[in-house]
């Protein structure tokens, strides 16, 4: 049997393809966006001299971590309705995304925060700046630029679980390739175009990290 | 007149007494020095005094109000951070590594106190910052990050940082201990300059040839308590403390 | 409470084939993909360029391509193919070139890492490359690597939730079955939620285990 790969297929249907993509590259955003919130919430509560909210941030980190994003996604989604929390698809795939991220991040930033020198910090406190002015002012520059390369692989894998949204059929990246899939029987050309974007969107971004850890060097 | 006045201040690390009672007067103008063996308690009577470190008891007097906690007896409270934080500011301190903020140029570590804790006005504060990077001989290297700046260099920016914010007295933690030994000699050049300025300032040294010439007083510390104290002078030439006459006679003194 | 609990006594079978086929394609996978992440490891690091550009070409692919992706491309391309393989083995098939590329990586960041005097060493006492990576490196990285390897048994079990998507009947598969029947969505992916947590925090139990038992130091 042949199979001649017709490039056509692939033109006529890439500004669905293209769509997926970016639907995919927005809810990474958005996703990032309130994962940080939620980390650096965390990670500075992990600082409190209570030991409360360091075990309660355990909790949080350790199920996240070990629970399949799938299935947050769907027990998110399907089953939170059932308590009475009714999120519309979008909503309720950032949403799990998001607290997925925030585990992550919560050691992300707990590394970054344990990289800023003690003496710098006793610096600070000797000219006089207040708790609040150090983490402003002294703190978060340092934790940040630690953070970089961290935050950067974080961001390339929440794009990547972005293709779990197919499964509760929001139209990104995938579930274009799966579509294409089923209604024109394209196999290899629906799927080597989603991998061939995936690929060079990853590299793109993975590009872009290194250039900007090298425009802010390490100190 | 008294700037500072130490009275039987006590400091333990969990079971560990680090300090067993200190006394200890500096008056304005004067430049202390402390030496002794490590250990014996020089880098935390300095972070007590400026609060770094808390106290478990005793008083520390600064300028005639006394630092770091209120009430008597069983009424003593430790301040709150706010409060800590601006009685900091009265005492500047150097440290021996330096600790400059990494992501500050030379300038921007210099006017970080003035526009955060003194509260000035941005352009007002860069000018201020600017004349005392000249004056420890580093303007031309206002816009350089402390990673490009060699240790010496490093040392007199963190000089410039403590003394830009006015302090009543300055503390000076083993400041040449962490530099290569031909880079020394500029900091202590430059520590001699505030010495004949009249600038107050508590050195904690190993160099002791820089002790006996630059400090009014030198006192010895041994075991968390002041064994031996006096006009720097007559303590190197005439110790009376056994353990100081040992620890003077290791150091080649 | 009590409808849960009776619920759950019905689909007993049901969740427990579910467990042991996560279980299976997990343990399944990360033994496959360790031995290709293995021969791609050690090609990385001691290979010639002829082979190290394909292998290196290969391992970043397959690491830019989201595992959903994977396991849909596999299992439609190898069905296209002619290739006739149930859900269970091109999802098997899918986790393992996923586990493969990702040991691959670590594989050969623990061998660059040991100092190439340990190869002098071997070769000082007589020893051919072959036994010396045998007998000397491989040894050396393997406990460098433990923990990660642990956790990316982890990451296994997770990815094998999407197995469902091809109609695998793994544990996840099992639970929405259940819950077309009963309706019980919140009790049923509670517990299906419960139950990779379980399993999860019994390999990291594990890990630190192995971890300690074969640490060099």
């Amino acid at each position: 049997m042949g199979y001649t790969f017709q490039f056509g297929v692939i033109e006529a249907n890439f500004d669905h393809f293209l769509y997926g993509l970016a639907l995919g590259l927005a809810l990474a955003f958005a996703a990032i966006l309130v994962g940080t919130f939620i980390g650096l919430l965390c990670a500075f509560a992990t600082m409190a001299k209570a030991p409360l909210p360091s075990r309660l941030v355990g909790i949080y980190v350790s199920a996240i971590r070990n629970t399949p994003l799938l299935v947050i996604i769907l027990f998110v989604y399907f089953a939170l309705p059932q308590a009475g929390i009714r999120l519309g698809k979008l909503e309720s795939f950032v949403f799990s995304l998001a607290i997925y991220a925030g585990a992550y991040l919560t050691e992300v930033f707990r590394a970054g925060l344990a990289g800023v020198p003690r003496g710098v910090i006793d610096a600070g406190r000797a000219i006089g700046l207040t708790g609040f002015q150090l983490a402003l002012y002294v703190i978060s520059p340092i934790m940040w630029r630690n953070c970089l390369p961290a935050l950067g692989t974080t961001f390339i894998s929440l794009f990547k679980d972005t293709s779990l949204a197919a499964v509760i059929a929001i139209p990104e990246l995938t579930y274009q390739a799966r579509k294409l899939n089923t209604e024109t029987f394209r196999v290899a050309e629906a799927w080597a175009t989603a991998s061939v974007l995936y690929l060079a969107t990853c590299l793109l971004i993975a590009a872009g990290l290194r250039q900007l850890e090298r425009r802010f060097p390490k100190f | 007149m008294t700037l500072l006045a130490i009275r039987g201040l006590t400091k333990n690390f969990g079971p560990v007494e680090i300090l067993k009672g200190v006394d200890l007067e500096v008056n304005k103008g004067e430049v202390v020095s402390i030496i002794g063996a490590s250990g014996s308690g020089k880098t935390t009577l300095l972070r007590c005094v400026n609060l770094l470190e808390d106290f478990n008891g005793g008083e520390i007097i600064l300028d005639g109000v006394a630092i770091g906690y209120t009430g008597e007896g069983h009424a003593r409270r430790r301040l709150g951070e706010r409060e800590l934080a601006r009685q900091r500011a009265m005492t500047g301190m150097v440290f021996q590594s330096f600790n400059l903020f990494p992501h500050l140029t030379a300038l921007g570590n210099v006017m970080l106190g003035l526009t955060k804790v003194r509260h000035m006005a941005k352009r007002e504060a860069q000018q201020l910052a600017m004349s005392w990077l000249a004056r420890v001989g580093l303007d031309d290297r206002a816009a350089h990050l402390p990673g490009q700046l060699s240790g010496g260099q490093q040392q007199r920016v963190a000089i410039a940082r403590a003394l830009a914010m006015d302090p009543k007295l300055v503390l000076l933690d083993e400041i040449t201990s962490a530099l290569d030994p031909e880079l020394v000699g500029e900091v202590l050049n430059t520590i001699k300059l505030l010495a004949k300025e009249g600038t107050t300032m508590l050195i904690v040294t190993h160099e002791m040839r820089f002790a006996r010439d630059v400090a009014h007083r030198t006192i010895f510390m041994d075991g968390g308590l002041i064994a031996e104290q006096g006009p720097s002078a007559g303590l190197f030439r005439n110790p009376k403390n056994a353990r100081l006459k040992e620890f003077l006679k290791r150091a080649n003194m | 409470m009590e409808h849960f609990l009776q619920e759950l006594w019905i689909a007993r079978w049901a969740l427990a084939q579910g467990l042991l086929l996560t279980v299976e394609i997990s343990a399944a996978a990360i033994l496959c993909g360790s031995l290709i992440g293995l021969l791609a490891g050690i090609g990385l690091t001691y290979g010639k360029w002829l082979l190290r550009l394909p292998i290196r070409a290969l391992v970043d692919c397959i690491r830019g391509i989201p595992v959903l992706v994977l396991i849909l491309a596999s299992f439609y391309l190898l069905t296209f193919a002619g290739i006739n393989l149930t859900a269970v083995q091109s999802g098997l098939f899918a986790l393992s070139i996923f586990c493969g590329a990702h040991m691959g990586e670590i594989i050969r960041g623990a061998l660059q890492s040991i100092p190439a005097t340990q190869i002098d060493a071997g070769r000082a006492i007589g020893l051919t490359f072959p036994r010396i990576l045998v007998y000397v490196l491989l040894p050396q990285a393997m406990r460098q690597i433990m923990p990660v390897w642990v956790n990316t048994g982890a990451e296994l079990v997770k990815a094998s939730t999407l197995l469902s998507v091809i109609g695998t009947g793994e544990l996840l598969l099992r639970t929405q079955e259940i819950v077309g029947r009963n309706f019980m969505t919140l009790e049923f992916y509670a517990l299906c939620g419960f139950l990779y947590f379980l399993i999860n925090s019994v390999i990291e139990r594990l890990g630190k285990f192995a971890s300690r038992r074969f640490a060099l130091q």
